[in-house]
C-alpha cells in the first residue's frame, strides 16, 4: 500500500537554494512541509565494490552460476568503459538532478537525469501505477520504477531490468531477476541517503542492503553535456580481468 | 621498437590513493606502478569526452620521434577543476607524468602537467569520495 503525501516540489534550478550552507544545517523543506531534494547531487551509489556500501551485518551470497559469471568477467566488457548505462544502481562520478512533474502538486513523474556516465535519465512512475506483468516488460537497462512517498522517504520499487549492466568495476553480476528497493531521505541540507535493497534469487542467495551518500554540489555547478561515445578510445587498451586496483 | 623512457618518481603531492575514472576501472587501463615522465610539444588536442586527450611528439635517446596518446578527464571534469579548453594548444612545450598503458601503446593517464608557461596542472579525476 503506498501512501500519497501531498506536495512535493523538485525544482530545477541553479538559483533557488544557497548551496554554500554549513554541513550541519537540516534539510530544506518546501512551504508545505515536504521534503526539497532539489540540487545537483554526485555519489549515492556503488563505483568500485558495491560491498563497500553492505550495511553491517549483511551479506553478498552469490549464487554457483553467478560466482562463475563473475569470475570471467573481463575489464573490456564493462558496460561503463562501453559507454553504457550503469543501471541500477551503480552510478558515475558525474553529477545528477531529481526532477518532478508537475513541479507542484502530486507528482506523477519523477526523474533522475544523468550527466553521464551516459547522457540519460531514469523515469519513475508516481502517480500510483503498479509494475505491468512480467510479459509485458521488455529487459531495460533502468527497469520499469514505481515510487511513492513514506513520510520523508522517497520509495522507488524497480523490476524489468536487463542483466547487462554490473553493479561496479569489480564486476558483480545480476540477473533479469533484479528486483531494487530505494529508500532516499535527505538527511541534512548536503546528504541524500540511498539505502537500497537488492533481491535477486537467481543471482545471490538472499537479499542484500546497501548504504550510499550522496553529496551536494556548488551551488554554481550545472548539469553539462557527455557524450560518452564521442572518442571513445580505451575499451582498445583495457586488459585483464574485471578489478579495482 | 626500442623505446628509450625516462622514468622518473611520481612527483610529490599526487595523491596517494588510485584514480576513480569516469568510466572504466583506471588499473585496467593503466598501472599506477609504472610512472612515467615525457617532455614534448603537442601536437593535437582532443576536447572530448569520455576523455579529453592531447597527443606529443616525444624525441628519444636515438634521436627518433613518438607521438604519445595523453589522456586527461572529461572536459566537465576538467572546467570544473579550472581547465579551459585553450590551455593546451599544438605547439606547447609540455611536462607530463603519469602512468603507462597496459597495452603497450605509446599512451599514458596524465596526473599532472607542467604547461608551457610553467603552471602544474592536475589532469585527472579526483580519487573519489563516495
Amino acid at each position: 500500500m503506498k501512501l500519497m503525501l501531498s506536495i512535493l516540489l523538485f525544482i530545477v534550478s541553479t538559483t533557488v537554494l544557497a548551496q554554500d550552507a554549513e554541513l550541519s544545517q537540516p534539510a530544506p523543506r518546501l512551504p508545505d512541509g515536504t521534503p526539497d531534494f532539489a540540487g545537483l547531487w554526485s555519489g549515492g551509489g556503488p563505483v568500485g565494490d558495491i560491498a563497500g556500501g553492505l550495511i553491517p551485518g549483511e551479506v553478498m551470497l552469490l549464487t554457483e552460476e553467478y560466482a562463475t559469471v563473475k569470475a570471467n568477467r573481463m575489464a573490456a566488457d564493462d558496460p561503463e568503459a562501453n559507454c553504457l548505462p550503469t543501471g541500477v544502481p551503480r552510478i558515475a562520478p558525474y553529477p545528477w538532478r531529481i526532477l518532478q512533474t508537475p513541479a507542484y502538486g502530486p507528482a506523477t513523474h519523477l526523474f533522475f537525469l544523468f550527466e553521464g556516465n551516459v547522457h540519460s535519465y531514469r523515469q519513475i512512475f508516481m502517480d500510483g501505477r503498479e509494475h505491468p506483468p512480467a510479459e509485458e516488460l521488455d529487459p531495460t537497462w533502468y527497469g520499469h520504477s514505481i515510487g511513492w512517498w513514506e513520510g520523508d522517504t522517497l520509495v522507488i520499487d524497480t523490476v524489468g531490468f536487463n542483466d547487462r549492466t554490473w553493479f561496479d568495476f569489480l564486476g558483480n553480476p545480476h540477473s533479469t531477476e533484479l528486483h531494487t528497493i530505494e529508500r532516499y531521505t535527505r538527511t541534512d541540507y548536503n546528504t541524500l541517503e540511498n539505502v537500497t535493497t537488492i533481491i535477486d534469487p537467481a543471482a545471490y542467495r538472499q537479499p542484500f542492503t546497501i548504504r550510499f551518500e550522496a553529496r551536494l554540489q556548488p551551488a554554481d555547478w550545472d548539469l553539462m553535456e557527455y557524450v560518452c561515445n564521442e572518442n571513445n578510445q580505451d575499451v582498445e587498451h583495457i586488459r585483464g580481468p574485471a578489478r579495482l586496483f | 621498437m626500442k623505446k628509450t623512457i625516462t622514468v622518473l618518481a611520481l612527483l610529490s603531492g599526487l595523491a596517494a590513493s588510485l584514480p576513480v575514472s569516469a568510466h572504466h576501472s583506471f588499473a585496467a587501463q593503466y598501472d599506477i606502478n609504472k610512472p612515467i615522465t615525457l617532455v614534448g610539444k603537442v601536437t593535437k588536442v582532443e576536447w572530448t569526452n569520455p576523455h579529453a586527450r592531447f597527443y606529443i611528439d616525444v624525441t628519444d635517446d636515438a634521436g627518433a620521434i613518438h607521438n604519445w596518446n595523453i589522456e586527461l578527464g572529461s572536459p566537465n571534469f576538467l572546467r570544473r577543476a579550472g581547465w579551459s579548453r585553450n590551455d593546451l594548444q599544438p605547439g606547447d612545450e609540455v611536462t607530463v607524468n603519469g602512468s603507462l598503458a597496459r597495452s603497450g601503446a605509446d599512451m599514458a593517464n596524465a596526473a599532472s602537467i607542467i604547461l608551457k608557461d610553467g603552471k602544474q596542472v592536475f589532469g585527472r579525476n579526483a580519487a573519489d569520495d563516495f
